[in-house]
């Protein structure tokens, strides 16, 4: 009797500490997204998109028409670079290498590397292809945000494909597939909507990426999309307004972060959606 | 009474594990051989020789040979995608692809680099109705295969095998993931096919095995124990151990 009621204590205790953990960190999330909610509607003007940067001492100018596409252009490059290459990655490790002692050392690796501080990307990409390019360029910042989402997508895609069950490879194979057809043919086929929701959620995590930016393609405050030159980025705008002491700028960054904030989170309720249905099928 | 296969002096390696020691057994052409034996017996593994199933894992290695009209399928110059065309193989457990009823049975058939959509249509009909699964998906062709029942499934598989004509289908255990009504049908469309295909079934039903097959293998620990017609082997065996397992005191 005595040792049950010690088990519902503990229990208790467990439950209750679990529970506070919980909620401070779902608190801290709401009083964020509140913030940003309330200061970002305050100042959201439709001339946010419509208008480039202007000087502070305009009143009731200026916004970040260039900062949204310029950012949209830079995330647009990184995936063209980094979804190709981390899915036939992830693909040579689920497949072809995957009695290669080397490839279980590389799958370590990527895991490492999704947890890298992106500062320290943005360093190296700055190193390779700022300094000897001679300035800032947004290639060098779509690199740098294509080195963040490999890792992400290389292990998504090789865990997704190694859940397709053996059996259907060798069904195919049995039919005089060869290997390249059972890969594109059946295993990408059966594991097509994960690997689709781990390129929109690697996406999702750089689109609002500040930090490998600043090394990179910084930003620019005039409409240019030339990617050997520095390119408008949104969140280095923001990081720049926010730290401003301009009125009106602080009131464009609240109203640019609210607008990533949705947005991120917008793709990433769709790739927990596709997850859900995933699992009901 | 015409050898289509004929499996002589059939040593087989995963690594250092020996496991299957000398087999020789003629299969014959158009019948059913059963393959019987406890787990672990190799009678799974020597299915698998027959569409060199294990060339896709390293460190294997055969000795011996199966001989399949005048030549030795397990040579090093024989190209395994053709083989694995005359050699349909069923699983245990249904496999239908992640894509339609249709694309499924069609797929072997544009492995073959079959694209006209007419020729496409009828092979798959024809391939539908001798799985005797035609009735059931015909107006659901469009679907997705994995939506189908088990038992369907597994006639789906069996349809997508036989698209592509090959002369011989390895059944891997078959019918032991289906329920008993399911397996029925599978059993009886086994005995059917035998008018077109060779068929080497694997299975741990002893009744299945009585009922369906022409000839039975009797295998343990990776050697053949004794094969023979299926009426000598079930009721007058020439080995005690073959008595002994087929009346179920071993195994």
């Amino acid at each position: 009797m005595n040792n049950l009621k010690r088990r519902k204590a503990a229990n208790f205790i467990a439950m209750t500490l679990a529970s506070l953990c919980a909620a401070v960190g779902l608190a801290l999330l709401f009083i964020i997204l509140y913030d940003v909610l309330v200061e970002g509607l305050g100042s959201l003007k439709p001339r946010l998109f419509t208008q480039d940067p202007a000087p502070p001492n305009i009143a009731g100018a200026g916004g970040l028409r260039s900062a949204f596409l310029g950012q949209g252009l830079l995330t647009l490059a990184a995936s063209i670079i980094g979804v190709p290459l981390g899915i036939l990655g992830g693909t040579f490790l689920a497949e072809y290498g995957r009695h290669l002692r080397i490839c279980r050392f590389i799958s370590t690796l990527s895991d490492m590397a999704v947890s890298i501080p992106s500062i320290v990307i943005g360093t190296f990409a700055y190193a390779i292809l700022v300094k000897p390019m001679g300035g800032f360029n947004g290639w060098a910042g779509a690199v740098a945000l294509a080195i963040i989402i490999l890792p992400i997508i290389v292990r998504t895609t090789e865990e997704m494909m190694s859940m397709v069950p053996w059996a259907l490879r060798e069904a195919a194979f049995a039919l005089g597939a060869p290997y390249h057809k059972v890969i594109t043919g059946i295993v990408w086929r059966a594991s097509m909507s994960g690997i689709f929701t781990g390129v929109l959620l690697a996406i999702a995590r750089v689109a609002g990426e500040t930090a490998p930016l600043l090394f990179t393609s910084f930003n620019s405050n005039f409409f240019q999309l030339n990617m050997s030159r520095a390119v408008p980025s949104l969140t280095v705008s923001i990081y720049q307004y926010a730290a401003s002491p301009y009125e009106s700028w602080v009131g464009l960054a609240w109203a640019a972060a609210f607008v990533v904030t949705i947005l991120v989170l917008i793709l990433n309720i769709i790739g927990r959606i596709i997850v859900k249905m995933r699992k009901r099928d | 009474m015409e050898d289509l296969l004929s499996v002589n002096k059939l040593d087989f390696f995963y690594g250092q594990n020996h496991a299957l020691k000398d087999v020789t057994l003629p299969i014959k052409k158009n019948k059913i051989t059963s393959l019987i034996g406890p787990s672990g017996c190799g009678k799974t593994t020597l299915l698998r020789c027959f569409n060199r199933m294990h060339d896709l894992y390293p460190n294997n290695r055969y000795q011996g040979e199966i001989m399949m009209e005048g030549e030795n399928i397990l040579g090093d110059r024989v190209d395994v995608i053709k083989l694995r065309n005359s050699m349909g193989m069923v699983f245990q457990k249904p496999t239908p692809f992640p894509m339609s009823v249709f694309d499924n049975v069609a797929y072997g058939l544009r492995l073959k680099s079959i694209r006209n959509m007419s020729v496409l249509k009828e092979k798959v009909e024809k391939a539908l109705r001798q799985a005797a699964v035609w009735e059931e998906v015909k107006d659901r062709l469009n679907q997705n295969a994995q939506g189908l029942s088990g038992g369907q499934q597994q006639r789906l598989v069996i349809a997508r095998t036989l698209a592509v004509e090959p002369q011989v289908i390895l059944f891997d255990e078959s019918t032991s993931a289906l329920d008993p009504i399911s397996s029925k049908k599978i059993e009886e469309l086994m005995v059917e096919l035998k008018e077109d295909v060779t068929i080497i079934a694997v299975t741990h039903n002893m009744q299945q095995a009585a009922r369906i097959s022409d000839y039975t293998a009797l295998m343990y620990i990776g050697s053949l124990v004794e094969y023979d017609d299926t009426a000598t082997i079930f009721t007058n065996p020439k080995h005690k151990m073959t008595e002994e397992y087929v009346t179920g005191r071993f195994g």
